[in-house]
């Protein structure tokens, strides 16, 4: 017993001298991630990232609370008012409907919100439309580059004339991208086909009505149709269709190509703006930001599967995803 | 304190919607899953009122009644058109996504930052600090007893009685040349007008529409009318309104805990913890009644 109680007063000890070794102030910060996704996890691990470029270390003067809402609407909004009752110096929300539950529930207080991945901030309310917050809120948007997107599919594909996109009808940014395909597509000689489902079980059906009348299938970054990618890579390659996605990690995946983002990237500019937050800076004051350019990212075996070369000016910046 | 304040304001919220279940589910004995659609109905009623300019309190009556038109749907197609319980709420569930979304003006997801609420108006912005902090939990106890009350006064009124005896015993109330399915539907409309009430009140309290906010509603309802009704079996002087309340704050409580960070090894591990809180629960109601009876 007295070695025990020796042994845990040299641990304290220790970790006191620790503690106070690290130099000035610690901040604590809280992430809210709305679910289980490829794309949100490289946003987080970006966002830490950003945040260490500018002096701010997870475990040395960086205390990170991370929660998961799985999804789930009730629970999102469990978390945010967690978050917004807590100490903390800042919360980053990523993805658009815990973004809002975090602004809601952080105002009020003096809390600043900081998001990721929210395609459009302007529908969605946590910006006003010159790119003004609405509140103590700032973040950056994952809008997709579809007229890169389009230019990208024409060269690939000189023939087709019909693309083909699934969505499901719950995603509000699903919505405001297939506006802009609709509205870019003429440009540049393609009809849009959409296809709307509800929940994940949907897909096989809607992709076997789908297929037959387009030429190509073109992701968004639509949750559920993108947790059944490998679904959809199936059936179209079975109709010997090419898919094109809307990220890296679809094409990681097998889609042929994609004029994506990189959103490990994102996460790091979000990172880089919570570091001048966190510096003093009040997140109001800051606009909220959109990766402009796009890179290529292309898997050359799916390309390979459905009999299409990439033309010399493409091959020359496209990253070839097999060796990333 | 924030933290505790917050549990029990969406405890409260998720009341309602579990008052709404408890009739379908233990009076009625009917699994109704038209609730997971019902719920955002009444969010959706509410936003694209809201974004309309019209007064929040309206939103109130118009989503309920929206509600109970929905739920009078899922009567009709189970009584008259004989579909099995389960079915016509699935059914219900199914068409109202569509109906949903086009109420909601299009929009999966529709926010109502920055316009007047049930709890952000020129009212609760007089009040001073220190109240103001509990405005929306004292706004919504309120709501809440109202609900209560106006349920145990409607159960012992005659048609109470009838909802009470078609669940029970059917034979009771063609005995007494009631049209059974007639109080079913009506039963169904009452429930629902509940579930989009709750949901109309989140919708406020969130302050944006979402079409996904209704997944797993029933779930959250069935579970509070459990946790409650079965916690409070034995105290007879908690009316089993009361107790699906309780139930409802608790079943927000489990989350609450499992979310506080110190019990998570890691965040994926949220969901198993909250299902090991309500185990806990269940079993402890268990022993406790199991000491009354020996002591009895």
């Amino acid at each position: 017993m007295k070695k025990l109680l020796c042994i845990l007063t040299a641990l304290t000890m220790v970790l006191t001298a620790g503690l106070a070794l690290a130099e000035g102030e610690t901040y604590r910060i809280g992430i809210a991630q709305f679910a289980e996704h490829g794309s949100l996890d490289n946003c987080r691990e970006g966002f830490l990232a950003g945040l260490a470029e500018n002096g701010f270390v997870e475990g040395e003067n960086l205390e990170v609370d991370y929660q998961n809402a799985q999804a789930d609407m009730g629970i999102a909004n469990q978390i945010a008012q967690g978050m917004a009752s807590g100490d903390l110096d800042l919360i980053c929300a990523i993805a658009t409907p815990i973004a809002q539950a975090c602004f809601n529930a952080a105002d009020g207080t003096d809390i600043p919100t900081i998001y990721t991945a929210v395609t459009d901030p302007v529908a969605a309310m946590l910006a006003t439309e010159d790119g003004t917050a609405t509140g103590n809120v700032t973040g950056t948007s994952d809008k997709l580059p579809i007229e890169a997107q389009l230019k990208m599919i024409r060269s690939l594909m000189p023939e087709a004339t019909k693309i083909g996109i699934l969505y499901s009808t719950s995603e509000v940014n699903s919505e405001s991208a297939i506006a802009e395909y609709q509205a870019l597509a003429p440009d540049y000689g393609f009809e849009i086909v959409v296809s709307g489902i509800s929940a994940t079980a949907d897909i096989p059906l809607a992709l076997d009505a789908l297929l037959p009348q387009v030429d190509c299938l073109s992701n968004l970054t639509d949750n559920t149709v993108v947790s059944s990618l490998p679904l959809l890579l199936d059936k179209a390659g079975e109709a010997g269709k090419p898919v094109f996605g809307s990220e890296v990690e679809q094409v990681k995946l097998g889609c042929a190509a994609s004029e994506g983002l990189d959103y490990f990237a994102l996460g790091k500019q979000t990172g880089a703006m919570a570091a001048r937050v966190l510096s003093g800076e009040a997140a109001a004051d800051i606009p909220y930001e959109v990766i402009s350019e796009s890179s290529l990212y292309v898997n050359y075996d799916a390309l390979a599967a459905v009999g299409i070369e990439l033309p010399e000016d493409q091959a020359a910046r496209a990253i070839d995803v097999s060796t990333l | 304190m924030g933290i505790v304040l917050s549990t029990v304001e969406q405890g409260l919220i998720y009341a309602i919607l579990a008052l709404g279940v408890y009739i379908t589910y233990k009076i009625l004995d009917f699994p109704d899953l038209s609730v997971d659609s019902t719920f955002p109905l009444g969010a959706a009623v509410t936003a694209t009122m809201i974004t309309n300019g019209m007064h929040p309190l309206l939103t109130l009556p118009a989503s309920m009644l929206a509600g109970a038109l929905a739920g009078a749907v899922t009567g009709i197609i189970h009584v008259k058109c004989r579909v099995r319980d389960l079915l016509s709420g699935i059914i219900v569930m199914t068409g109202l996504y569509s109906l949903n979304l086009r109420v909601a003006q299009d929009k999966a997801n529709l926010p109502i930052f920055g316009t007047d609420t049930l709890f952000k108006n020129g009212l609760t912005a007089a009040l001073p600090d220190a109240v103001a902090d509990y405005a929306p939990v004292l706004i919504l106890l309120a709501l809440v007893v109202l609900c209560k009350l106006c349920m145990d006064w409607f159960l012992r009124t005659r048609a109470g009685y009838l909802l009470r005896a078609v669940g029970d015993n059917p034979t009771v109330v063609t005995a007494l040349a009631k049209d059974g399915g007639m109080v079913k539907i009506q039963g169904l409309a009452i429930a629902n007008a509940l579930v989009a009430l709750s949901g109309c009140v989140m919708c406020q309290y969130q302050r944006f529409f979402e079409i996904s906010m209704g997944t797993g509603a029933i779930v959250i309802g069935l579970a509070s009318v459990i946790i409650g009704t079965n916690l409070f079996k034995n105290l007879s002087f908690l009316r089993a309104t009361s107790a699906v309340v309780i139930g409802s704050i608790l079943y927000k409580a489990c989350v609450a805990i499992a979310l506080s960070s110190g019990l998570l090894p890691k965040p994926q591990d949220m969901k198993f913890v909250t299902a090991v809180l309500f185990l806990l629960i269940l079993a402890l109601g268990e022993v406790r009644r199991k000491k009354v009876k020996a002591h009895a």
